[in-house]
């Protein structure tokens, strides 16, 4: 058995600090050590985005991160995403425009779109199926995602 | 509530009242949507128990052998391992699983597939041994220790191969390779194809193909201390379930609890009879604490299903008229497992001549068993093979005869007053106006002015191709002496403070039908959706029902909940007019209100009616007894199960359907198809949610165009997977196609209590058949006609050099 090694970072804003077998990956942390569990698995191999979360202001997928290498970092997951209790424009526009079906990629579409409209107020159709081309959803396909996505922009205007 | 105006049938919603709350027919968002959208929804692996351990599973890496002998010491002594077990003791803890459709039902062969290999492994990834311990990685890591020693025997992995005359039998006891043989046949199709003014006799291969939810399965099992079972799954079918581990596991029905929390998408891969859900209450009641196994991504790609090829002879006349179909299909099932996969070559036979009028047909399905990975259904449920070859047939007629493709369509097509209408293989599709729904397309897509830009653009060298198919989609089926079940149930319950419970048969594997059943109880009841909750999959507080497949969660189990809750709102009102003073039949109940009609001020809230109903019972004579819950079964019409004079059955109750058209252009360098364009007229009848409808018709038919351009599961000459990863298996992408341009037609089903039809699977074989069509389209300036699926670069180039070999004959 390896030795465990503290971790300590900041989740949705708040500080932890959690023991961790230095092999795992972070999105195996934050769903178990962290008890965040949002964030889903959908691959392990960076492929379908369901994991993908925000590191100091950049998205990543977090199956494609040791643990370890978060120190000190700021994550946010979907359990960060409402404000006070409110969703959010985006998130409230995925509800309005059946922006998922079964759910499970619902994460990573989020974060996928919310980094989007973070350097792009107002994208284009192409604009946004080309940010979400990182994200796979096996049952909407991918419509009312895109319809969300500028719903969002559009009502952040 | 579906105005009349938006009817384009103009037929009224048959057989019910109309609904006063506005929920069914209206663009209502999901009910729980903010548990999705907060992380809050607790999938499968997001349940831990106290104690809970983890399974992984030993896999054969040979496609074929015997196993001489496993060691499993090793593993045993390992890190964090709790137990380990293997083929040889698998028979002291459970019977074989069984079968979810058993081809033995059909005079078929059967075999016994238990958990893990027992002495023969016949597909590389079989079960042959697991490890139970503390973590997963423990888990996994000890299996590396397992040897097993095999006697390694040649694989065979092609259908043709395994019919060859003393081609090795792979499944001992046989007598060949072949599972079952179906045949569907009416009239002398040699007769009539000698008669016909032409004959094309040509082949159509399907490759192997997988469903990949983005939530892979996964079991978990704990035996409590009184000794009953509980399981939790990523799964479809709870009680089916139940019954299968019950027979499997030897212990009583009642003492077994399913469970499934919400699923990441089901697509029929987590229809039941996979070797890990018996395994993990194995490794449980070994271990004695609840074991969980969660299926890595390239476990998942270890399941296929519909890989066909189609042998056939067209006959038609100089107008048109197709007159006769011979097609000899031949469907890889690979391993026969006992999950309901091997059935969809079944379908892929039943539904020719889809929705044309073929007088003669004759065709038949060969089931062969090889050592290639087992089926499981796969959304489309083989109906996507009927519809992919016969949209084929039908633009071969129409290039053959230098006809306009949509007239050939128009010509065969089933007229709209010759519904119901009994096909030749004994369906009976119950309504519909195929011609209306053409011209609809031809109006969306601008049929002429793409013609006219596709020939301007062949002038300039580009190719340009326009796809237009039909899409039959038989929905909700019930096969005797199976678990494949046409009805379903629905308990609804109202409180004392007037909010109300649904408990369902039917589950949800992210189709929104929950949201569904909230919008029919709301309208009956006439509470607003906020006062609704809904239960599903879990056998301990839901009424027996067969979960989620074939179409059915809105047409067997929404037009139960249809008829609880109208139980409910007799007893509300009932108790309203004695309050209120008035007849039973004046009261309408709106806006959890229970009022006069005509009378706005003569009102009273429901949860007031409830709760006098619970509280005041024995003071007020007459009030309706309580408690204020019903639980109905629906049996939709139209199935009829004695066999007519041919030996027929008529399964389906529903027949939605769809015309497609997709604009693509083609690259005849790199054989890249860029989809242009896709637009569809899709009838199911009676909608309860727009919303929902045009979001399973949009998903299934870019899984579909998926299907169709870019997925295969691939094997190497031993038998070994190639498209183990996401990166090998290639499903559509946002940048890989256009928005879905969707118009509605509604014919309400006259079988069905409120007019629905099934609805979820269209689109996938519309989305197959359609892109095979534009390529083909596309291409043939080039004398090219596709004759496989995928169309994938690879395929579309070999297709085009295969054309310029013939002198571009096609």
């Amino acid at each position: 058995m390896t030795n465990s090694i503290r971790l300590n970072l900041t989740v949705n804003g708040e500080a932890r600090s959690v023991e961790i077998d230095p092999r795992r990956l972070l999105v195996e942390v934050i769903r178990e050590e962290l008890e965040l569990p949002g964030t889903h698995i959908g691959c392990l191999t960076g492929d379908c985005g369901a994991c993908t979360v925000e590191r100091d202001g950049q998205i990543i997928k977090s199956c494609l991160a040791l643990a370890a290498s978060a120190e000190g970092s700021e994550i946010t997951t979907i359990e960060g995403l409402a404000e006070n209790g409110e969703l959010s424009t985006l998130q409230q526009a995925f509800w309005d425009e059946y922006g998922f079906q079964c759910g499970y990629c619902l994460p990573g579409m989020l974060f996928s779109a919310k980094d989007l409209l973070a350097q792009n107020a107002s994208p284009s159709e192409d604009e946004i199926r080309h940010a979400i081309n990182g994200n796979l959803c096996r049952c909407t396909g991918y419509d009312t995602i895109v319809k969300s996505i500028a719903e969002a922009a559009a009502r952040t205007a | 509530m579906l105005a009349s105006t938006e009817l384009q049938e103009g037929r009224a919603i048959a057989a019910t009242e109309a609904p006063a709350g506005g929920y069914v027919g209206a663009r209502e968002t999901k009910h729980n949507g903010d548990l999705f959208l907060t992380g809050r929804a607790a999938y499968f692996n997001d349940i831990v128990l106290p104690k809970m351990s983890h399974a992984a599973v030993l896999r054969s890496p040979h496609a074929h052998a015997r196993i001489k002998s496993i060691d499993a010491s090793a593993a045993e002594a390992s890190a964090g391992v709790l137990a380990t077990l293997t083929g040889a003791q698998i028979k002291e803890h459970t019977g074989p699983i069984p079968f979810f459709i058993d081809p033995a039902v059909f005079g078929g062969k059967t075999r016994d597939n238990f958990p893990l290999a027992v002495d023969k492994v016949l597909m590389t990834g079989q079960p042959v041994a697991a490890v139970v311990a503390e973590t997963a990685a423990d888990a996994e890591a000890a299996l590396d220790l397992i040897k097993v020693d095999y006697d390694v025997l040649e694989p065979i992995l092609e259908a043709d191969d395994a019919l060859k005359d003393g081609a090795p039998i792979i499944n001992d006891g046989w007598d060949d390779n072949v599972v079952i043989t179906l045949p569907f046949v009416e009239g002398d199709a040699e007769a009539a194809l000698a008669e016909a003014d032409h004959v094309i006799e040509d082949t159509f291969e399907m490759h192997r193909l997988s469903t990949q939810p983005i939530e892979p399965r996964g079991n978990m099992a704990v035996w409590e201390k009184d000794g009953s079972l509980t399981f939790y799954g990523s799964i479809q079918n709870p009680h089916p379930l139940r019954l299968h581990l019950s027979q499997a596991l030897g212990v009583s029905e009642s003492a077994i609890r399913v469970i499934a929390p919400f699923v990441g998408g089901g697509l029929g891969l987590k229809m039941h009879g996979h070797p890990e859900e018996a395994l993990v209450c194995v490794l449980a009641k070994i271990v004695g604490r609840p074991v969980k196994w969660l299926e890595d991504r390239r476990e998942t790609l270890l399941i296929g299903g519909i890989e066909q090829t189609h042998r056939f002879k067209v006959g038609f006349n100089n107008d048109g008229q197709i007159v006769a179909i011979h097609n000899r299909i031949v469907a890889n099932v690979g391993m026969l497992g006992s999950a309901p996969g091997w059935g969809m070559a079944f379908l892929s036979a039943l539904g020719f001549p889809s929705g044309y009028k073929v007088p003669v047909t004759d065709v038949s399905v060969q089931v062969v068993s090889t050592n290639k990975g087992i089926w499981n259904a796969t959304r489309g449920y083989g109906k996507q093979g009927t519809n992919v070859v016969i949209e084929r047939m039908v633009d071969l007629v129409a290039r053959h005869l230098g006809m306009d493709r949509i007239e050939v369509r128009r010509k065969n097509m089933i007229e709209k007053d010759e519904f119901p209408y009994a096909t030749n293989s004994g369906l009976n599709i119950d309504s519909g106006d195929y011609h209306a729904a053409l011209d609809k397309l031809e109006e969306l897509l601008d049929y002429e002015g793409l013609k006219r830009e596709q020939a301007k653009l062949r002038e300039e060298g580009r190719y340009l191709g326009i796809g237009i198919t039909f899409e039959l989609t038989p929905e909700s089926a019930d096969i005797p002496g199976t678990i494949v079940g046409g009805f379903d149930s629905a308990q609804v319950k109202m409180d004392p403070s007037g909010n109300v419970t649904i408990l369902s048969g039917v589950t949800t594997p992210g189709s929104g039908n929950d949201t569904g059943l909230a919008q029919i109880v709301a309208d009956e009841v006439g509470v607003t959706i906020d006062r609704i909750s809904v239960i599903q999959g879990d056998t301990d507080t839901c009424p027996y029902g067969f979960g989620n497949y074939s179409g059915r969660s809105i047409v067997s189990g929404g037009n139960s909940a249809v008829l609880a809750a109208r139980d409910i709102g007799e007893k509300i009102r009932g108790g309203a007019a004695l309050l209120l003073e008035a007849g039973d039949e004046d009261i309408e109940l709106i806006d959890n209100l229970a009022r006069v009609a005509g009378a706005p001020d003569r009102a009273i809230p429901i949860a007031a009616v409830a709760e006098t109903i619970y509280t005041l019972n024995f003071a007020i004579p007459g009030i309706p007894e309580p408690p204020l819950e019903s639980t109905r079964v629906y049996k939709p019409d139209n199935i009829r199960h004695t066999p007519d004079e041919k030996g027929r059955i008529q399964p389906y109750p529903t027949y939605s359907y769809a015309m497609h058209g997709v604009v693509v252009e083609v690259d005849p360098e790199t054989g890249a198809v860029d989809i242009k364009r896709i637009g569809i007229v899709h009838d199911c009848g009676t909608m309860i949610n727009p919303l929902f409808i045009e979001g399973q018709m949009a998903g299934a038919m870019v899984m579909g165009l998926g299907n169709g351009m870019s997925e295969e599961l691939k094997y190497d000459e031993k038998g070994t997977p190639l498209s183990t990863r996401f990166k090998a298996y290639l499903m559509p992408r946002a940048g890989d196609v256009p928005a879905v341009e969707l118009v509605h037609q509604i014919t309400p089903s006259p079988f069905t209590l409120l007019g629905t039809k099934g609805a979820g699977e269209a689109g996938v074989g519309g989305g197959m058949s359609v892109i095979a069509n534009a390529v083909d389209d596309a291409l043939a300036p080039l004398g090219v006609t596709i004759r496989e699926l995928p169309v994938s670069p690879p395929n579309v180039l070999k297709a085009i050099d295969e054309a310029g070999s013939n002198g571009g004959r096609g």
